[in-house]
């Protein structure tokens, strides 16, 4: 799209960035569609059940069935509570989730935006979506929802920290921020240029911040379904909450963008004769099995205690990524120069 | 760490394990050999001794016999046999107390209904019951005719 930089924007070419748009909407909500068929189809394989079979061959609709049902429920708003931002939170929650996806690469051709400050970009507007949560539960004037709501507001924020050092260190070896920059500086045709393995500090705390990011299992304490009523959005149903869940899994959709790129070598080949398939089944491949990974781990751990959450997050994280950046540097001071 | 991975590798052997849930309502499910059934009744070898009515613990057998229409022989023959299967609770009593093995417990268990009348099921029903019949009646091992020496 560097078009749009040289020339003046006409009308044709919002129309045409707006189209863009729609096909990503459309791309995202079938992923999510089919990430909540899938997550639980594994977990069903994996606690020894068929999981969904009954809607559509396969169960293929169950997911489709589901949402029609949440947008067909009575949409409620309780009457004391705050009525404009209970409106508005939803939508402050989705919006960011989706902004942040146009700064993923998916090959060398294929992208939306080629920000140089693409990563910055992404942990400026995901941070957005903590306010969301926490005005949600606000404003729904429960006590549930509040609590559930400040407790995910702590989690998220003390685990966007951690998050933002471990990936400094990409930064720093790839020398640039843009995302499609530092997918390139992974290019060495071989799996051992990726970011992954030189920075495997920075890929641990990163995975484990994303997952507590996300608010997943076994970091999904501000929902936690079985101890708390439901979190931040208890007095949601309907389609708000509809929104809520649509921000979530387009999260994982953006987290498993943003881990393939950052450390597994984007669309990159795993080895030099492996380049002829093309990059986009590469990137979908490493997408696919983080995606998957994350289910996987939804399946075997327990959640944790809020106390161990926070100790994690400050106490052992932090200090790692710290000593990530500080590795990275001396490595660099002492070798490269 | 370790039992974090220990868990992760039970999960995925899971994954293509062979799954333990059946497909029910789609596809018969076969109940075990010595499953205690609805009953089947066989009105030819009923003699109308009443025990399994006498036994029956929640008193859901009613039924009344009729002289033999053979007048040269003795005793008596069915007349009607009605089962309330609203407070049957399948115990095998009745069964196990017939001397003839008129009525025998079967390998079906459907009974839900629309309505509470459909549970009164009758002689007629109760004969035309007669798939997968228990043939072992005397799992507990109870001391054949003559009884014990």
């Amino acid at each position: 799209m560097d078009w749009l930089s040289s020339s003046p924007v006409t009308w044709y070419d919002a129309l045409v960035v707006f189209l863009w748009g729609v096909v990503l909407m459309l791309v995202v909500l079938g992923f999510v569609t089919y990430a909540i068929y899938f997550e639980r189809k594994v977990i069903g394989w994996m606690q020894y059940r068929q999981g969904p079979n009954r809607v559509g061959p396969l169960g293929l609709l169950q997911s489709v069935a589901d949402i029609l049902k949440l947008l067909i429920k009575e949409d409620t708003i309780p009457r004391k509570a705050d009525r404009l931002l209970f409106v508005f939170a939803p939508v402050l929650a989705f919006i960011p989730s989706f902004a942040v996806l146009a700064v993923i690469p998916y090959t060398q051709k294929l992208y939306f935006a080629d920000l140089n400050v693409g990563l910055l970009y992404y942990v400026a507007l995901s941070g957005i979506s903590t306010l969301a949560i926490v005005l949600g539960g606000w404003a729904s004037n429960n006590k549930y929802a509040l609590l559930g709501g400040m407790r995910s507001a702590a989690q998220m924020i003390s685990y966007e920290v951690p998050l933002v050092i471990s990936v400094t260190g990409v930064v720093m070896m790839s020398g640039t921020l843009n995302l499609r920059g530092i997918v390139d500086a992974q290019s060495g045709g071989w799996f051992w240029d990726w970011n992954f393995l030189p920075q495997i500090i920075g890929f641990a705390v990163f995975v484990v911040a994303a997952i507590s990011e996300l608010n997943r299992t076994p970091f999904d304490l501000p929902e936690a379904e079985s101890e708390l009523v439901a979190g931040y959005h208890v007095e949601y149903s309907g389609f708000r909450f509809a929104f809520f869940m649509l921000t979530e899994y387009v999260y994982v959709y953006a987290i498993a963008g943003l881990a393939t790129t950052l450390f597994l070598g984007g669309w990159h080949a795993p080895a030099p004769f492996l380049d002829f398939i093309p990059g986009i089944i590469w990137f979908a491949l490493k997408f696919a099995f983080i995606v998957f990974f994350l289910f996987w781990l939804r399946a075997t751990l327990p959640r944790i205690r809020i106390d161990q959450l926070m100790g994690l997050g400050w106490k052992l994280l932090l200090p790692l990524s710290l000593v990530n950046i500080f590795l990275t540097a001396l490595f660099y001071e002492l070798f490269q120069r | 760490m370790k039992g974090m991975l220990k868990g992760m590798g039970v999960t995925l052997k899971a994954l293509t394990a062979p799954k333990v849930t059946t497909s029910y309502p789609d596809t018969p499910y076969m109940m075990p050999e010595r499953y205690r059934g609805i009953q089947h009744f066989i009105p030819e070898l009923c003699i109308v001794c009443n025990q399994c009515a006498r036994i029956c613990p929640t008193e859901c057998i009613t039924l009344t016999g009729k002289p033999n229409p053979d007048p040269e022989k003795k005793g008596k023959v069915i007349d009607t046999f009605d089962l309330n299967f609203e407070i049957c609770i399948l115990c095998d009593l009745c069964t196990e107390v017939c001397p003839t093995e008129a009525i025998v417990m079967t390998g079906n268990f459907e009974l839900a209904a629309y309505s509470r009348d459909e549970l009164y099921k009758d002689r007629e029903w109760l004969t035309d019951n007669n798939t997968r019949v228990r043939e072992d009646n005397n799992n507990i091992g109870a001391p054949q005719k003559g009884g014990a020496k």
